[in-house]
């Protein structure tokens, strides 16, 4: 299992090198240099000041050597400094991680506590109306987009009914209760669309389970229906449920984009894309670096987890 | 009953009538409708998607009004017989609005998940079939893209493009690549994985002891008998690509305005949202129906084509 993990974090390496290569040469690909933004953002353009700063970020030299020192400087977690903020990045975005990750979080938590009822009850009851509910509810699920069914929600929760905040943010750590109302309508919004994946998925890993030889034992043996699915069919059909919506937060880290700026709640997705309106390109940078890495890290510990729990399957 | 005669009886009764030359298309089709009623799901979906191409094809005809032209007098109006279904806050028919956005749209997806099945495919199948270091190699490489994670490969697009001050139809272009790079590793992946397990079968092992290159063997003998998934990831994907594309624009990452696009005129509505609620419905409604669409055909087709999986 050592040597297993050993050779899956050094097949890590060339992923993560092709990652800082586009992120990289996204900036190189950008017109003029970074002298003409900072110029712009400063004035006094004279060809004294240009030199200096086209020195400040290494632009006199090759493009490889600039990447070289680059990619020494990420692996330090030196970004630089924000065009806007003048802020080390680093700082910036490790001030943003943790509004992400509470939130995709507790929609993924949410999504499971929904979907894994769900999707068992519907394939206990296969081909009945409850069956047939669920699985109309999660296909439409899935077609929703996510920003509109926020939308709907703020209209529904927060305009008519008044009940619910329509945006903004409070961290748990300074007061849990109060942070919450804040929570629900974001939460709910990746909760309910992730329940709608997993939904299907626990349906049809279930009843794969449900129609395996030792089922037949059980139920001949006598058990209890209510045994043999809780204690033995869910239990297995569990392992693929649990590995996708370990992806899927991956993703989610990644994706709570749109959410992040409807709810304008602080996190990572949000940074990224208010670097883009004010053309923070470093910060752009650094901001999709940092969360293809963790997609990375998540996609491997998702990985070994599988593993883990599942030793049948080859360690290839 | 002499022989000739119980030939003829044959031909009458029993032989399927050989297709005329003009007809082919038609049993083709007929062909395909009868396979397709065997899933309700992909009957309804089909159903819908043609629903939506015949629009997309016919907006020019069916739509009421120029999708940007602006009326101050008629702003927020409800929805008419002159305005089916209202218009927007600068007084622009809201229902042919959506007719060109949801061409534009459609258009948009087709081509990026095309593109991104034929960068794919030769890349997967060539990969899987020569094998060894070239496949390891590629496979790093497609690694390292899915690695990206998903709306961050477009934004990155998207800004460079927004930086070089690209305009119109180039913007759209843009968003086609990146769109269908960000599809190209799922399909290559896909494709291998087909290969490698295509690749141990007899007519493979005949056709390499006849002779055929390698190249030959990959593209013309192995690719038409693993196509079945790629249809059905590529169906799916459409739907998916048109929710990317209308929450791009939804940020106002998308084409600028006043180009008719749903993302951006439901982004558009909300400041309207208390006093004209349908105002926002509207778009909404037309993107899910949409990739509800996609995704019914493709659940319904993934079931036909692979009946090992619809029997769960």
């Amino acid at each position: 299992m050592l040597a297993y993990i050993l050779r899956r974090i050094a097949q890590l390496v060339p992923v993560v090198l092709v990652l800082t290569v586009a992120v990289f040469g996204f900036v190189e690909l950008l017109p003029g240099s970074i002298v003409d933004t900072l110029i712009g953002t400063e004035g006094g353009d004279d060809a004294e000041t240009r030199a200096v700063l086209a020195k400040e970020y290494g632009l006199d030299r090759p493009v490889y050597e600039r990447y070289a020192i680059w990619l020494g400087r990420a692996l330090q977690f030196d970004f630089g400094h924000s065009l806007v903020t003048r802020r080390p990045i680093s700082t910036e975005l490790l001030s943003r991680i943790p509004a992400t990750v509470y939130l995709a979080a507790v929609g993924i938590v949410l999504s499971m506590l929904i979907a894994i009822p769900l999707g068992t009850f519907a394939a206990v009851r296969r081909n009945t109306s409850v069956d047939y509910t669920a699985q109309v509810t999660s296909l439409v699920g899935i077609s929703i987009p996510e920003f509109w069914f926020a939308i709907l929600c703020v209209l529904l929760f927060s305009l008519y009914l008044g009940w619910l905040p329509s945006s903004g943010y409070v961290s748990p750590l300074d007061d849990f209760w109060g942070s919450l109302k804040f929570l629900i309508l974001p939460a709910a919004a990746i909760g309910f669309r992730q329940a709608a994946f997993t939904t299907r998925l626990t349906r049809s890993s279930m009843l794969d389970e449900l129609s395996k030889e030792y089922v037949d034992t059980a139920r001949a043996m006598g058990l209890p229906e209510r045994r043999v699915i809780f204690r033995y069919t869910l239990r297995n059909a569990m392992i693929p449920t649990v590995t996708i919506s370990g992806l899927q937060l991956a993703n989610l880290l990644g994706g709570t984009v749109v959410l992040e700026s409807i709810f304008a709640w602080p996190g990572i997705g949000r940074a990224i894309f208010e670097a883009i309106l004010q053309r923070d390109y470093p910060l752009i940078q650094a901001g999709i670096l940092v969360l293809g890495v963790i997609v990375v890290i998540m996609n491997l510990l998702v990985d070994l987890t599988y593993r883990f729990l599942n030793p049948r399957v080859k360690l290839a | 009953m002499s022989e000739l005669e119980a030939d003829k009886l044959f031909d009458a009764t029993l032989a399927p009538p050989a297709p005329r030359r003009a007809g082919r298309l038609a049993t083709a089709l007929s062909n395909a409708w009868y396979e397709l009623r065997k899933s309700r799901t992909a009957s309804i979906g089909a159903v819908m998607l043609i629903l939506l191409f015949g629009a997309c094809v016919a907006t020019p005809w069916i739509a009421t009004h120029d999708p940007i032209k602006q009326d101050y007098r008629a702003r927020l109006a409800a929805p008419s017989e002159k305005h089916l279904l209202g218009t927007d806050r600068l007084g622009r028919d809201i229902y042919s609005r959506l007719l060109y956005g949801g061409r534009r749209l459609v258009t948009i997806a087709v081509v990026a998940v095309t593109l991104g099945l034929l960068l794919g495919v030769p890349f997967g199948v060539l990969a899987g079939y020569w094998g060894g270091l070239s496949d390891t190699v590629a496979m790093r490489v497609v690694d390292g893209l899915l690695a990206f994670p998903g709306l961050l490969l477009y934004l990155l697009f998207v800004t460079l493009a927004q930086a070089w001050k690209f305009e119109g139809v180039m913007i759209d272009i843009v968003l086609v690549a990146a769109l269908s790079l960000a599809f190209m590793p799922e399909v290559a992946r896909l494709s291998r994985g087909s290969v490698l397990g295509e690749k141990q079968k007899e007519y493979v092992e005949a056709a390499r002891a006849m002779g055929e290159s390698s190249f030959n063997i990959a593209l013309s003998q192995i690719l038409p008998n693993i196509v079945s998934p790629l249809i059905v990831t590529a169906t799916v994907r459409l739907g998916f690509v048109i929710l990317i594309v209308a929450a791009l624009s939804f940020l106002g990452l998308g084409t600028p305005p006043p180009t008719p696009d749903w993302g951006a005129d439901l982004s558009a509505a909300r400041d309207y949202m208390e006093t004209h609620p349908l105002m926002a419905a509207f778009p909404g409604m037309a993107i899910c129906y949409t990739v509800l669409a996609f995704n019914l055909f493709g659940d319904g087709l993934r079931d036909i084509l692979d009946p090992r999986l619809s029997e769960r």
